[in-house]
């Protein structure tokens, strides 16, 4: 056993003082070592990030996916459909000119508001915070969101409209 | 019985304070910059930028390990000698 020197005061007396003062004084020490603990409970908060994204990757569309007909949907108006067989991610297919599709997943990039088809705009818009994506690439125009909304690939055959996933 | 590190303590007593200051500054701002990362990696990781969150992780364990590093230069607080008890001789004993 160490020798520990008489004039201190021992850590387990320390821990557990008498005087109520002295119990509910933070130190400065205590503080520096209270930071120690909060940076690794980050770098363990990111490192779970890490684990999650490695154990659930995001699935893929496989194949064509039918979406309605071409006659459902007319010039300027969208239609609200729905992808994914175990996680199920809502998607908006839009008519923009003839002949031109496109389809957008319906979450905002931002905090996951739907977002609609504006026609008189012709963009998407997100009503919740006023956030605007470009409604033939579905970049950021303007607003708080910071990506693009994710897009799939429209194909039109026979008079129906499938989406597949994008060659990116 | 006096050393070289009492004495200098005991000349310079704003060196500890000094240490102590920079020591918690140093956390703070790895502390800033684990938000920082960590933020990046939420909003990045959802859209299948994994290299991101796996570059924001080893960044913010560097740092997390820095931090507890630094706790090992913490001083130790100045403490008063104690107080010497009396000593009584046997022989004054009555």
């Amino acid at each position: 056993m160490a020798h520990e020197d008489p004039g201190k005061e021992p850590s387990w007396k320390a821990d557990f003082p008498i005087e109520s003062k002295r119990a509910t004084h933070v130190s400065r020490r205590e503080f520096a070592k209270f930071l120690g603990l909060l940076s690794g409970a980050f770098a363990v908060s990111n490192g779970f990030i890490v684990l999650r994204a490695m154990a659930f990757p995001p699935e893929k569309l496989e194949g064509e996916q039918f979406v309605a007909n071409v006659e459902d949907v007319p010039v300027g108006e969208m239609f609200q459909f729905e992808v994914g067989e175990e996680k199920i991610i809502p998607y908006i297919l839009i008519h923009l000119e003839e002949d031109q599709w496109r389809a957008f997943a319906q979450k905002c990039t931002h905090l996951t508001c739907a977002v609609r088809y504006s026609k008189e705009e012709k963009k998407i818009e997100c009503p919740c915070h006023n956030g605007w994506f470009s409604a033939d690439t579905g970049a950021v125009l303007q607003g708080p969101p910071p990506r693009p909304l994710p897009q799939l690939e429209v194909v039109v055959r026979d008079g129906k409209v499938y989406v597949k996933e994008g060659e990116s | 019985m006096s050393n070289f590190r009492r004495s200098q303590n005991e000349a310079h007593p704003n060196k500890t304070n000094t240490i102590l200051t920079g020591i918690i500054l140093l956390q703070i701002l790895f502390i800033s910059m684990q938000i920082w990362f960590l933020f990046g990696a939420l909003n990045n990781a959802l859209e299948e930028n994994f290299g991101f969150a796996l570059t924001t992780f080893i960044g913010s364990l560097l740092m997390a390990i820095a931090s507890i590093w630094l706790l090992r230069y913490i001083p130790e607080p100045l403490q008063k000698r104690p107080t010497k008890k009396p000593e009584v001789s046997p022989s004054r004993d009555p």
